[in-house]
């Protein structure tokens, strides 16, 4: 009894409030859901065997599709997809977008202007639109539709990442080492990095629910997951068709909510806990 | 928001005062000069009938102008007279002498005369717009004052059957000419005929915005039966709306509900599901560039036995009937239902046993956005995918914008293709074009000279006269098509027209979809 509060007290404050413990529990459980989906759901993601446009009910709690699939299955299957591509997709954004906003950064001159004007360009066009240009000229796959994300999501963090490091490149610590004869992989890996990491992973939190949403989106337009496969995007977009139906369109909805939800909290969580200036605020209303 | 709000007050006005004296505060409007408001999705370009080929532009023209021939009720295996009064076609099968019915006004009162139907006919063909090819080599002269000659230069028996398409429609050739209209390329009169109709029809044309409502008002001066309703408004609305606003009394008919959205139509309105003459069909090349597996004859039999024709029926929903060729139900010479295809897993996988193909994959391309009579491709696709899946062929679905598609599709590059065909006019010829070496034949590669037993039947067809004769060389021409073809028809979807109980005379017509002039009022 005495055993789990003090593991509990352990936790940083910033970790301890109510938006920190549901988000990490919801999206705990989106990640367990999408591990275990073979074992959590009730009937084959793709088999057309039940009635079609039953209601939530005994043996298909979420009800079932104009094809007679069960949805609830089809949610559950589609946190196998969406979950690691939106993962994937941030990772591959902040490594891009990272390391092209410190080379930004610390070289300046040309490097500099060639990058942020790149990344200037890339923020010139509506996001979801350059994402569907890119998507729709690819060809829809869920392959493409990552890389169409990546052409619009790497941009943010060059320019933080950009920021971050020329504020830090002029700091005394940095030149005494670029001066004790650091090579500028060294300088930037050891005494560079550390600044960086923590607004960045910030970002890519908060990132994560953005990422999803514009993953979902180009689905939801055709341009993403190819049928028959459980999306949660192309859920929705068949469920419009079937409005009467609700419950076609509305669970794959809540679950890309729920998630969303879950990466934002997150995110704002992480933000506070790095964010010396947040600290106090914290401690008052830690749990 | 204002149109909205202008136009339920209208309907108000209009239907207050009748209420008041019909005492039973029904909005029912007493014939004659009640509003009629009808939802539909558009597919609207302009409402030139000599430059239109759209669903909802024959609709609109079919209300609008006359034409020589028509079809009654909806029966279009035999064209009856309209504007001429008789019609006959010589034993060749090469001259149309067609008999002007005298007295009939335009709108704008002056008469109808051999000169407008000749100055008509040859503009359609001679400005080289969509419907063009309906005239294609037909010659239109006038003989006498009443009399004008339509003569072809290889026997034509469907002419009777393509006469009634409101693309076809008589226009005043005076009015017309005088707003740049000419029978050559250089035609200018399209902006003017949006903008008022120039035809002796039923209606007159009184606003069309192509994106949102046409209006139509009664024409004073038609020569028929007055129509029931003085005013009809034709507005633009996506079918869930359409369903929302017939149930609200917003409108009084939707023409674009899906099966499963009439399934749950509220019970005080009435519900019309017809077989529509649109037939959905596969195909599968026979391009050996393109694909190394469709081109095998085994492979198109172990499809047409691996399709499950009833689950394709369950999507479209009641009054969707099995295509058993490629000629619908409607036309004369579609096969009966009994020589329909049916599913034989079994027989699939002896097929595809047989065709030495292992574990074939498939790449199928349809349209992803478009629907037929409301029903979407996808779903279709999403079956037949799982339904070859059982068979042992793998379908890898590639849904694409319809432009994209049909590019793909018209140039020949599809491995398989899930499209549909509604006829261009209610004759057998019109299916033609799916032999050996005709365009469509031509899109799935099937060259001519390849097969000598469907170009044989498909020559027959084409050239044979007389009604019993034909019919029997079109269901020849179709068994051999299912026998060996790279086509295989499954399904026409039902049209489902929902409607208030107020609006009778209701029918769904496989040209114009419904002819607004029989609508009566109770």
């Amino acid at each position: 009894m005495r055993r789990l509060p003090q593991a509990w007290r352990r936790l940083p404050e910033a970790w301890r409030r109510p938006l920190a413990v549901t988000g990490g529990i919801m999206a705990l459980a989106w990640v367990v859901i999408a591990l275990a989906a073979p074992l959590l759901a009730p009937h084959d993601p793709l088999a057309q065997d039940l009635p079609r446009l039953a209601g939530p009910g005994p043996g298909h709690w979420f009800g079932t599709d104009q094809l007679g699939r069960d949805i609830l299955s089809r949610v559950v299957y589609g946190a196998r997809v969406s979950l690691p591509l939106t993962l994937l997709l941030v990772a591959l954004s902040v490594l891009i977008g990272g390391l092209l906003g410190a080379i930004a950064g610390y070289f300046g001159r040309w490097a500099d202007e060639a990058i942020m004007r790149l990344a200037d360009l890339v923020f010139a066009f509506p996001t979801i639109i350059l994402a569907m240009v890119v998507a729709a000229a690819l060809g829809p796959s869920l392959g493409n539709a990552v890389l169409a994300v990546l052409v619009v999501a790497w941009a943010s963090y060059a320019r933080v990442s950009r920021g971050l490091v020329l504020a830090v490149r002029g700091q005394e610590y940095v030149l005494s080492g670029r001066l004790l004869g650091f090579s500028t992989w060294r300088s930037l890996r050891v005494d560079v990095l550390p600044n960086v990491t923590g607004p960045i992973l910030v970002l890519a939190t908060l990132d994560m629910g953005t990422a999803l949403l514009l993953l979902s989106g180009l689905s939801f337009l055709g341009l993403g997951a190819k049928p028959p496969s459980a999306e949660w995007g192309a859920m929705v977009a068949s469920g419009v068709e079937v409005f009467d139906s609700w419950w076609v369109a509305t669970f794959p909805g809540l679950a890309i909510l729920t998630v969303v939800l879950a990466f934002n909290f997150l995110g704002d969580t992480l933000r506070d806990a790095l964010d010396p200036r947040t600290a106090r605020a914290i401690k008052e209303r830690a749990l | 928001m204002a149109t909205r709000t202008n136009l339920t007050a209208l309907l108000l006005a209009t239907a207050l005062p009748l209420a008041a004296c019909s005492g039973d505060g029904s909005r029912t409007p007493a014939a004659g000069d009640g509003t009629l408001v009808i939802d539909t999705s558009f597919d609207l370009k302009t409402a030139d009938p000599g430059r239109m080929y759209e669903t909802t532009g024959m609709f609109v023209n079919k209300a609008l102008y006359d034409t020589l021939l028509t079809f009654d009720g909806s029966d279009v295996k035999k064209p009856v007279p309209a504007l001429a009064k008789s019609f006959e076609l010589s034993d060749d099968g090469k001259v149309l002498t067609l008999k002007l019915r005298s007295g009939v006004k335009f709108s704008d009162g002056s008469p109808l005369t051999a000169d407008d139907v000749v100055f008509s006919l040859n503009r359609v063909r001679g400005m080289k717009g969509t419907p063009s090819f309906l005239l294609e080599g037909v010659e239109v002269a006038k003989t006498d004052a009443t009399t004008v000659t339509m003569t072809s230069k290889v026997p034509n028996p469907a002419l009777p059957y393509i006469l009634p398409n409101p693309v076809l429609s008589i226009l005043n050739s005076k009015v017309v000419m005088k707003h740049g209209g000419t029978t050559d390329p250089k035609d200018k009169a399209e902006k003017y005929l949006n903008s008022a109709s120039a035809g002796s029809g039923p209606y007159k044309l009184e606003s069309l915005s192509v994106s949102s409502k046409v209006v139509l008002r009664a024409n004073p001066e038609y020569y028929g039966r007055k129509p029931a309703y003085g005013k009809v408004v034709i507005r633009n609305v996506e079918a869930a709306t359409q369903k929302l606003n017939v149930q609200r009394g917003d409108s009084q008919v939707a023409l674009n509900l899906s099966g499963d959205q009439v399934k749950t139509v509220a019970g005080s309105l009435e519900v019309l599901k017809t077989a529509s003459a649109n037939v959905i069909y596969l195909h599968a090349t026979r391009n050996k560039s393109v694909s190394k597996t469709t081109p095998n004859p085994k492979f198109a039999e172990a499809v047409r036995k691996g399709v499950d024709y009833q689950g394709l029926l369950e999507l479209a929903g009641a009054g969707s009937v099995q295509a058993p060729g490629m000629i619908p139900s409607q036309i004369l010479g579609a096969l009966p239902q009994d020589q329909a295809a049916k599913r034989d897993v079994a027989g699939a996988k002896a097929a595809l046993k047989a065709s030495g193909l292992k574990n074939p994959k498939v790449k199928l391309e349809y349209p992803s956005e478009i629907t037929v009579n409301g029903l979407p491709f996808q779903p279709l696709a999403e079956r037949i995918q799982s339904n070859l899946k059982d068979v042992g062929i793998t379908v890898d679905l590639a849904p694409a914008p319809i432009s994209t598609a049909a590019d793909n599709y018209r140039t020949g590059k599809e491995e398989m293709g899930l499209w549909y065909w509604g006829p261009d006019y209610p004759d057998p010829s019109d299916y033609l074009v799916f032999l050996p070496g005709k365009p469509v034949g031509q899109r799935v590669g099937w060259k001519p000279g390849t097969d000598k037993a469907v170009e044989d039947a498909g020559e027959k067809a084409a050239t044979v006269l007389g009604e019993a004769e034909r019919r029997q060389a079109y269901h020849d021409m179709q068994t051999e098509l299912n026998d060996s073809g790279p086509f295989i028809p499954l399904i026409q979807p039902s049209q489902n027209i929902v409607s208030a109980t107020s609006v009778t005379g209701l029918k769904y017509h496989p040209v114009w979809t419904v002819d607004v002039a029989d609508l009566g009022a109770k």
